[in-house]
């Protein structure tokens, strides 16, 4: 991620006394580089609706924006299902390129840069099929 | 439940924000803001999860 210029932070609603507490007592964790944010509060939670009043935590939420400050993708898991990282460096990826070729699109198996894009035009509406596969 | 009025749409402007961290690289606490972060004309990711001392 820091490669493409992006900072992931992991936020949950511990304190950091707590991240650093776990950062150092769990072996899975002892590579970790990202920042550990703390939301005790339930403040960004709340603001990027992934709060859970009930429980005081926060859900598997996902959240992409861009250096201008735009919302520009979003991912809520319930509790239960993990996240794809494959997936977020795809999205990332892309939107970095779209940043860049806004007449663009990237459709969905569009890994990076380099493969197929689209774009869309008049032409296209009803032969997206051979837009794809020409 | 996370309530539906809560949440920013897709496309619109994030407000500034700051939060706490815990820094492994550093092994140090600090602050980050996502109007450094648009300064330094970075992406931001947010990866939210329910607990520590749980899996993620």
């Amino acid at each position: 991620m820091k490669k493409l210029g992006a900072e992931l932070i992991t936020v949950s609603t511990d304190t950091k006394f707590v991240h650093l507490a776990w950062q150092r007592h769990e072996k899975q964790l002892h590579d970790v580089t990202y920042p550990m944010g703390a939301d005790p509060t339930g403040h960004l939670s709340r603001l990027f609706g992934v709060y859970d009043g009930m429980s005081g935590l926060a859900l598997r939420g996902t959240f992409l924006i861009s250096p201008e400050g735009l919302l520009l993708n979003s991912e809520i898991n319930y509790y239960n299902l993990g996240r794809n990282i494959e997936e977020l460096i795809r999205k990332l990826k892309a939107n970095i390129y779209l940043s860049r070729k806004k007449n663009e699109a990237c459709p969905s198996k569009w890994k990076d840069e380099g493969d197929k894009t689209l774009i869309p035009t008049a032409a296209m509406v009803g032969r997206v099929h051979e837009a794809l596969n020409q | 439940m996370a309530g539906n009025s809560d949440g920013i749409e897709i496309g619109k402007k994030v407000p500034d924000f700051e939060i706490d961290i815990f820094d492994p690289t550093k092994g140090d606490f600090g602050k980050i803001e996502l109007q450094s972060l648009k300064t330094q004309n970075k992406w931001t990711i947010l990866f939210f999860y329910p607990a520590d001392f749980t899996f993620v």
